[in-house]
């Protein structure tokens, strides 16, 4: 079907082209002449897209195929490993392929809707690499990340939970997990008390019943809202929850649903905890098929040297650790590097703050940002897109209430004209009798109204991108020989890092997670190689086995390494760089 | 069984200076002939095919992985009818490569096992219980004393090649003295660290710096100096330990732990089974460990911390009573008690799967009357002390000069204790020793958590409005689940539950409820009140304790 889908859309690409007058082109269906640019952004995009609403998974694959068929050179597509419910896993790989293979660039990792409901996250990494390679060849920064580095962009680690959260009736907090079944109420039987969406509109939303006893009552400025009783009063209404029946006879609503309470964000090797200490860990690090897919990409792509992974909801930044015990393993030198780039992030998304998630957020066991930086020493980011400021663009006020702040139901009535809210009505419940249904819908709250989509991807984007362009940038800066006499030459080579991110955390020189950086003097008799750390004052250090193949642990973020050789022989001398996270380089004398 | 431990780390000192560890070994069959040695990991499988032919209606052999190297882990079930839904012990052996003992008492205790089948005893206990036994859960290391050349190993085949170790890919060791084992190598150099041992010249041990001692003897496992950097071979990074491979305090990063916690075929397969296997109230490993000869120690600190590192009260008695039972059967043979390590199964069993665990070696080598205490505490010495005082022969490799290509100009000897003899004993020895282990077993089994429905009252307040009051007695020793296991979201908790039919209505009392641990020989009481007449179905149980289930009419 995939084979079939993507010829198709090759196909209509090609009639697409085949049917514009000559000299004429189209975008969108439209003559371009009847568009004007706006800056930054592409004013022919060959794959049009709307960042003003959600797509399927079906709809992704689709836009993923048009991007494959419109830039076969930048864009390639594969699936890295199915999910729980046999959905494949989309990657795309994003780089020009035509100058050097993929693996010998830095590489940054996009990832995703991990969390089910957050799915603005997909469209995050969907618009990034559709940004890239519409402006590839018109944009010399975006045209030099694309020569130089390589994006590895999985806009959905989680689609079975992506599915079921558009699909099925929910509330916007709803499923975090993937679709497996769990006895989350440990009563021997898995997933027999969920929601159930009694007045059939697709959303799960609130239960309430008047009661003269009750604690809430209604606004005055805004009836759908409900306000707490004043101290001494009652108030109106009594809350009865999330839509749903006490279908098990336990006393209790919608506690054992039909996708398991799991968390694929806490399923990740480094620090993992059962799930007493640490809530949603499943049986054991990459224990869900999702997560060990990613794993073993990871694993086998030793050239991914940054990440981001895609969350909702705050506007934040987040670095680990997610434990406070292991706040001594994030480095001086490495919580430089993310300060550097969370504060740049701060700027350019209003609205969002750079946090450390054990300190400013709360405790994260077992969770894939620390995997990556303490495992496998990539600089890695947790954004945590939407947030309350964008309402009115102001820091908001008062508690989140969860979906009762009163910010919420303003902006829904004047902006979104009441689209976000499911009206009060009456429905009779068999357990609670005389009951109303209503409440907000699942798209709103944690996921952008679609007018909002389109600036936060981008700025998002941006931090991205400036993230990808430090990952490390080797260049040979000097290279140099002088005569020794006797048939001896002494060659020196200066090896810049021309960006903040060394090819090197400093986690990962502590725990020895990826080789040494190897400079390689080829063409002559190497007799010496030492690596040079004063040349002022000629402090070296000697490298006595192979020679030739300096083992250089670490070229730090904007600093050089210089290195030596004494060389008897050969005429044409040149010097190779090959980094495991900084990209292969090379220089002849 | 501190050796195992050591072991692990031998490799990080090697580079260093000198090996604090005498890495010995030894042939431990006692003729040569078949059935006179540990069983390899074919004959392992040949012997549970025959149990399962001989006792088709009482075990059922499967495999649940297949190891980097090509081997089996296998399962062999034993219980009679359906073994599922009722209490089961898991017997987990051979899980660190150089324990073939461990492996053997699995094996011997399904055997002896089953040969008792007919005595009634017996049989009405497979009526009752399941075993699930896992002989060999590290195959490919174990492989190492059956091939041409014997040495004890930890690590399974899946070689994780270090970037930054440019020797992980070297072959391990050298036999320079081709006696088809791995000893120990001590070059005569005045930098090096060791000396004779002043009561046994045959041991090395390192000199007392503090007493004035001086070094005479560089100290290595035999081999050949490999790679660039000048190490000797470092064959434990090279693999993966599966006691090192489990997520309780996983020692990441440190030898033999693998890439993360639970990432082995091995490793995952056992756990995989056991989560999913809730009937499991208890597991029995034959390893390094030993919490059976002494129980672990209550730490009030470490049991009620966020991340418990410590046995729960409660569970520490349950562990006081399997340990006074188990000190009665083995009497004056008890192996010496060992803690548990960072990332071993007998721990992971315990905190990260909510099951009673309990470990023990099986045998460690006794202590001989000596003359005065050895200062140096060798483990070599008290073997050799044994083996004298015991008739045991060939423990020992006497040293003998090699001609050493890194080390021309020195006197390079080699010998030492031979591979095995540390942590197995003789072959003869090992029926008497299983055949304990079974007995012990066995009357752990009887001790099993039983969940009954008893005493069930009908009080009847109107012609159509009952209260029915049952208690719920847990008649065994054991309590319905550790008190970790309670908190832990994958141990099964005890259930009960109470089904009406349509015409009848609960007017109070729970039709389903998530009880807690009931201890052993304790009661909780229940009552329900129901508006109607007929029949009601009281159910009470878990996978681990057995279903009771009771049918009151009204």
């Amino acid at each position: 079907m995939n084979i079939y889908k993507t010829i198709l859309s090759a196909i209509s690409l090609l009639f697409f082209l085949l049917i514009t007058p000559v000299g004429a082109q189209v975008s969108d269906g439209r003559p371009v002449e009847n568009f004007f640019k706006a800056s930054g952004s592409p004013v022919n995009p060959k794959v049009p897209v709307s960042w003003n609403r959600y797509y399927t998974n079906e709809g992704l694959l689709e836009i993923y195929e048009q991007l494959v068929a419109a830039y076969p050179n930048l864009v390639t597509l594969e699936s890295i490993g199915k999910s729980y419910d046999d959905r494949d896993l989309w990657l795309l790989t994003v780089t020009n392929r035509d100058n050097k293979p993929h693996h010998q660039k830095p590489g940054f990792w996009i990832d995703g809707n991990i969390h089910a409901n957050e799915i603005q996250t997909a469209e995050a990494s969907v618009y990034t690499a559709w940004y890239l390679v519409e402006n590839y060849g018109n944009n010399a920064f975006i045209t030099d990340l694309l020569d130089e580095k390589v994006f590895y962009i999985l806009p959905v680690m989680n689609p079975d939970g992506r599915d079921h959260y558009m699909s099925q009736p929910n509330t916007f907090n709803t499923p975090r997990s993937g679709t497996m079944p769990l006895d989350d109420d440990g009563d021997g039987i898995a997933g027999e008390d969920g929601f159930d969406d009694l007045n059939g509109d697709g959303h799960i939303t609130q239960m309430r019943r008047r009661n003269p006893y009750g604690q809430w009552r209604t606004d005055p400025d805004d009836p759908r809202r409900m306000v707490p009783a004043p101290p001494g009063e009652f108030g109106e209404w009594e809350l009865l929850g999330w839509e749903g029946i006490d279908r098990d006879g336990d006393g209790m609503l919608n506690e054992d649903p039909e996708t398991g309470r799991y968390d694929h964000n806490r399923d990740w090797g480094w620090n993992w905890q059962p799930d007493y200490v640490q809530r949603g860990a499943y049986l054991y690090p990459f224990s869900l098929p999702e997560t060990r897919a990613v794993r073993d990409f990871v694993m086998a792509h030793s050239n991914i040297a940054g990440s981001i992974t895609h969350h909702n909801t705050g506007g934040m930044l987040l670095r680990g650790p997610g434990a406070r015990e292991d706040a001594r393993l994030y480095l001086r030198e490495d919580v430089q590097v993310y300060d550097a780039l969370g504060k740049l992030g701060e700027k350019i998304i209003p609205g969002y703050n750079y946090l450390v998630l054990y300190e400013d957020l709360y405790t994260v066991y077992g969770g894939q940002i620390d995997w990556f930086h303490m495992m496998r020493g990539i600089f890695t980011f947790t954004s945590e897109m939407f947030s309350r400021y964008y309402l009115y663009n102001e820091d908001p006020s008062g508690g989140w209430g969860w979906g009762f702040n009163e910010d919420f139901y303003s902006f829904d009535k004047y902006l979104l004209f009441e689209d976000a809210f499911v009206p009060w009505e009456d429905y009779t419940h068999p357990q609670f009798g005389e009951i109303q249904i209503g409440g907000f819908k699942k798209n709103y709250i944690r996921v952008n109204p679609g007018f909002l989509l389109e600036q936060e991807l981008h700025r998002l984007m941006a931090f991205t991108l400036f993230h990808a362009h430090h990952t490390p940038h080797l260049e040979i800066v000097e290279l140099s020989s002088s005569d020794l006499g006797g048939g001896l030459r002494e060659v020196i080579a200066v090896i810049a890092n021309t960006r903040l991110i060394p090819t090197h955390a400093g986690i990962d020189l502590k725990k020895e997670i990826e080789r040494p950086n190897l400079i390689t003097l080829d063409g002559g008799e190497v007799l010496a190689g030492m690596i040079v750390e004063n040349r002022d004052l000629n402090v070296v250090k000697e490298q006595t086995h192979n020679p030739a193949v300096l083992e250089v642990n670490n070229i730090p973020g904007m600093g050089t390494v210089t290195v030596k050789w004494i060389v008897k022989g050969g005429r044409r001398l040149s010097v190779t760089v090959d980094s495991a996270k900084g990209g292969v380089v090379s220089k002849e004398l | 069984m501190h050796l195992h431990f050591k072991l692990v780390f031998f490799s990080l000192i090697l580079c260093t200076v000198t090996t604090s560890l005498p890495l010995y070994g030894n042939i431990l069959s006692d003729n040569g002939l078949p059935g006179n040695d540990y069983s390899d990991h074919q004959q392992t499988g040949e012997r549970l095919r025959s149990l399962v032919d001989t006792y088709p209606e009482l075990s059922a052999l499967t495999t649940l992985a297949t190891t980097q190297g090509g081997k089996q882990i296998r399962l062999l079930t034993i219980g009679a009818g359906n073994t599922d839904i009722r209490p089961a012990i898991a017997v987990v052996g051979g899980i660190s490569g150089n324990h073939l003992l461990g492996s053997e008492l699995a094996v011997q205790f399904a055997e002896n096992l089953l040969a008792m089948s007919d005595q009634n005893r017996i049989r009405q206990l497979l009526d009752s219980v399941t075993f699930y036994v896992f002989p060999e859960m590290s195959p490919d290391a174990r492989g190492q004393y059956f091939s041409s050349l014997r040495y004890e190993r930890l690590y399974n085949n899946n070689i994780i090649v270090s970037h930054r170790d440019p020797d992980s890919g070297a072959p391990p060791f050298m036999d320079l003295n081709q006696d088809g084992m791995i000893t120990m190598m001590r070059i005569k150099d005045p930098t090096g660290l060791w000396i004779k041992h002043p009561d046994d010249e045959r041991i090395m041990v390192m000199a007392r710096k503090e007493k004035g001692e001086q070094g005479k003897y560089r100290l290595y496992r035999e081999g050949v100096r490999a790679g660039k950097q000048g190490c000797f071979n470092a064959p434990d990074k090279r693999g993966v330990v599966f006691d090192r491979n489990f997520t309780f305090k996983y020692p990441a990063f440190q030898p033999g732990a693998g890439p993360h916690a639970v990432s082995e075929a091995e490793t995952r397969a056992i756990a995989d089974f056991l989560f999913q296997s809730g009937n499991v109230f208890a597991v029995i490993t034959f390893g390094e460990a030993n919490n059976l000869s002494e129980p672990l120690k209550y730490n009030e600190a470490a049991a009620s911390a966020r991340i418990h590192t410590g046995w729960k009260n409660d569970d520490i008695k349950i562990n006081e009573m399997v340990s006074n039972l188990y000190q009665d059967h083995l009497e004056n043979n008890l192996p010496a008690p060992a803690a548990g390590q960072d990332g071993d199964f007998f721990q992971w069993a315990y905190f990260h799967c909510g099951r009673f665990s309990f470990s023990t070696q099986g045998w460690t080598v006794p202590e001989t009357d000596a003359e005065r205490p050895d200062p140096y505490k060798s483990e070599a010495l008290r073997l050799l002390r044994w083996a004298e005082a015991n008739d045991i022969p060939e423990v020992f490799v006497p040293w003998e000069p090699v001609d050493h290509p890194d080390f021309p100009d020195q006197l390079v000897e080699v010998g030492g204790i031979k591979p095995f003899a540390l942590n197995n004993p003789p072959y003869h020895m090992v029926d008497s020793i299983a055949s304990i282990h079974t007995n012990f077993i066995i009357d752990l089994a009887a001790m099993r958590p039983v969940v009954c429905i008893v005493n069930i009252e009908k009080e009847k307040l109107d012609r159509d409005l009952h209260r029915i009051t049952a208690q719920i007695i847990n008649k065994g020793s054991f309590p319905t689940a550790s008190r970790t296991g309670e908190i832990l979201r994958w141990k099964q908790k005890t259930v009960i539950r109470t089904t009406l039919d349509d015409t009848q209505q609960m007017i109070s009392g729970k039709p389903v409820e998530v009880a807690g641990v009931i201890d052993g020989r304790s009661v909780i009481t229940r009552s329900w009140l129901i508006h109607g007449s007929g029949n009601v179905n009281i159910r009470a149980g878990a996978e681990s304790t057995g279903f009771s289930e009771t049918t009151v009419s009204l």
